[in-house]
């Protein structure tokens, strides 16, 4: 997070981590056609060859509230392949929060292992611990034969301390719930942490609200977010909707 | 960690980046001078500290008659200070109108967010407007009314809505190349970071692996050094419990009954055993440390090939397996020792007729041939020498069980076996070929074992002919 007192501006990353071709720059498409086109810019996609990233994409959201303070979005993805672990590590540097993209396939389910232990792995060189980070994950291309379970991600889900969503991203669906949760989560730990709400005046809970409505989401917030499986995101439940 | 991850948050998380470090300042002056010849009228790039970095501009005819005037010149001063002073909000506009009646569009250039510049069009006329204002008219008692009119006239007509269109259509093409350039300046800030985050990686494995491999070198001299103490130290006592059973064997002490005399060979043979090991470990050290000397001279290698088959023809025989000696006439003299090259031959030779089996065969062939130079010679000058020198090559071949393909240098390695099995039929302590390569090496030659038809290994060392060290 980076905070100029002055232009009363706040710089959020949130990063979309997983496995190779689990659908992190599609997250980002999805989001990006979702947006309203007065919160959000270009979608940056840096260097690809044969459609596989090689740097990373960088989504943008801007968002003025009431009370003055201005709070943009910088939403990245990571290269999934192995062979680029530096630019994984460069591009995890000062994140705020993470969505993780898993591959619902089964047969994925061992680079969904290997890719969350390299988050591990990364996180620790930074000397922040996965206990510390803001997680949602993904479990991405729910239309697919030979996925995991409902079931099985549910169980699992219910002891995990993380929310859990289901998504189809090339159909849109899940995605902005999945961003929602993360955003969520975000913004708690960041308020717990610098006392944001009370220093800027800042309503969370319609700031959250307003996100999702400029989404295309105009359900209520605890519905949106209540679309998770397992997890805590009792931090902030929204009693004054 | 890296000031790599720094520069992507300095791109991408803070204030804004500045316009002219994401633009070609010429380019977009260039941009700027088609556009002016396209819709007539005057453009100009500020930055946000005011400074200019595109000019498309031409002064009209009405400043320039203005000018001759002082309060002319004071009015026009003004109007730029005046326009100086607009601030768009991002993504904003501001129509501005001048003393004269000519008018200005102010738009904000931004780039995510923020304001970096400004693009200024004007001045222009609206063609509404037929008339200078009337405030200019008195500025001066000798401003005249109708030459005033003209340049006026000849101000650049434009609609408002018009002047917004053109404005708008440039600030959208500058917004394009704001973000090719800073996708541009991203992909290679993330490039050199990539790069640098990967050296930083492999310099801190391989300095590692330096380590570890230091700590390797320091242990395997320790060994080397344990060995050589170990071995000498074995040996003192062992010689004593050789020589005294020999006495006994021989009656010194007393007649032995015959059951006697067999345990007191038994003990004499194995010690004898023994000692060979212990002499074995001790030249291998010697050779790992490089402490053994060799006496080298020229040397016949035919007589001490055949020296080795006679000292092997009673085990021969015993086995029923038959060993000769084949060398060609005329051969040049080798550059050896000829003790230590009389224990390779005789390693060699040993090894063979261990794996024959009976009914089989040891050949020593002794030839002519040429060993070719190495190219990884640390050696100057390697090009004033032939690549090829004349060498003699001693061939042991049996016709025993053979080396497979995979151990055929591994065959070479101490304490190697390539039956390592408890179980294993062949006794040996797997030192006589690690022996047999240090010597070779020792003497610049060259030692490797092919498959010998249709049955059996043929080991063959190559040894060059004269002394001709390079280095």
């Amino acid at each position: 997070m980076q905070l100029d007192f002055a232009a009363r501006e706040l710089t959020v990353k949130l990063v979309y981590y997983g496995p190779a071709l689990s659908g992190k720059t599609t997250n980002l498409q999805a989001l990006h056609e979702a947006a309203d086109p007065s919160i959000t810019g270009r979608l940056m996609t840096l260097e690809t060859r044969d459609d596989r990233t090689l740097f990373f994409d960088l989504l943008p959201f801007t968002f003025r509230d009431k009370g003055g303070l201005s709070v943009r979005l910088k939403v990245f993805t990571v290269p999934g392949q192995v062979i680029h672990a530096s630019t994984r590590r460069l591009v995890l540097q000062g994140a705020d929060g993470i969505a993780f993209i898993a591959d619902s396939q089964v047969a994925e389910t061992e680079n969904n292992a290997t890719a969350f232990m390299d988050l591990k792995q990364n996180l620790k060189t930074y000397g922040i611990t996965l206990k510390q980070m803001p997680l949602v994950i993904q479990f991405n291309k729910r239309d697919l034969p030979a996925i995991r379970s409902d079931e099985e991600i549910a169980s699992l889900a219910a002891q995990g301390r993380e929310p859990v969503y289901l998504a189809v991203a090339t159909r849109g669906e899940g995605v902005v719930e999945s961003f929602i949760g993360l955003l969520h989560l975000t913004w708690s730990a960041l308020d717990a942490e610098h006392d944001l709400n009370k220093k800027f005046g800042f309503d969370a809970v319609a700031f959250l609200h307003s996100v999702a409505r400029r989404l295309g989401h105009d359900r209520p917030l605890s519905e949106l977010l209540g679309t998770c499986v397992g997890g805590a995101l009792e931090v902030l439940r929204p009693e004054a909707e | 960690m890296t000031s790599g991850a720094s520069v992507l948050d300095d791109l991408t998380m803070g204030r804004a980046v500045e316009l002219e470090s994401l633009v070609d300042r010429r380019a977009l002056g260039e941009m700027l001078d088609s556009a002016r010849e396209l819709f007539g009228v005057s453009l100009r790039i500020f930055n946000q500290k005011g400074q200019i970095l595109a000019d498309a501009s031409q002064r009209p005819l009405l400043y320039a008659y203005l000018d001759e005037f002082k309060a002319g010149q004071a009015a026009l001063s003004e109007v730029v200070n005046a326009i100086k002073g607009l601030e768009p909000e991002p993504d904003g506009d501001l129509a501005f109108e001048c003393v004269t009646g000519a008018r200005y569009w102010v738009s904000g250039i931004s780039y995510d967010g923020h304001l970096l510049g400004r693009l200024i069009l004007g001045p222009f006329r609206d063609p509404a407007r037929a008339e200078v204002h009337t405030g200019v008219r008195s500025l001066d008692s000798g401003v005249d009314p109708e030459r005033l009119a003209r340049a006026y006239g000849e101000l650049p007509a434009l609609e408002p809505g018009a002047a917004r269109r053109v404005a708008r259509h440039l600030v959208n093409a500058i917004d394009l190349i704001l973000f090719s350039g800073h996708k541009a300046l991203l992909t290679s800030n993330m490039h050199l970071a990539s790069v640098h985050e990967s050296y930083r990686e492999l310099s801190e494995k391989n300095a590692k692996l330096q380590q570890a491999f230091d700590r390797l070198k320091e242990l395997d001299r320790l060994k080397s050094n344990f060995l050589a103490t170990v071995s000498h130290e074995l040996r003192t006592p062992l010689t004593s419990i050789i020589g005294y059973s020999e006495m006994l064997r021989e009656g010194i002490a007393g007649e032995l009954s015959n059951e006697q005399q067999e345990f007191v060979q038994t003990i004499h043979e194995k010690g004898e055993q023994l000692l060979g090991l212990i002499k074995g470990l001790l030249d291998l050290s010697k050779l790992e440390s490089g402490t053994m000397s060799l006496r080298k001279a020229e040397i016949d290698v035919v007589p001490i090939v055949e020296d080795v088959a006679n000292t092997l023809a009673p085990a021969a025989r015993k086995k029923l397996v038959e060993i000769g000696v084949e060398a060609e006439p005329g051969l040049p003299s080798v550059w050896g020792d000829a003790e230590r090259l009389r224990q390779v031959f005789l390693n060699l030779s040993e090894n063979a007729l261990k794996f024959t089996p009976t009914g089989g065969s040891v050949r020593l062939i002794v030839r002519p041939t040429m060993l070719e130079r190495k190219s990884d010679d640390e050696g100057r000058g390697l090009v004033l020498f032939s690549s090829k020198r004349p060498a003699v090559e001693v061939r042991v071949a049996d016709t025993g069980i053979g080396v497979p393909d995979a151990e055929k240098e591994r065959v070479f390695d101490a304490f190697y076996q390539v039956d390592g099995s408890a179980t294993r039929e062949h006794e040996g302590t797997g030192l006589g070929l690690s022996i047999v390569r240090r010597l070779v090496d020792a003497h610049d030659g060259a030692v490797r074992v092919e498959d010998n038809a249709p049955q059996g290994a043929v080991f063959v060392v190559t040894l060059p002919c004269r002394r001709t060290t390079i280095a």
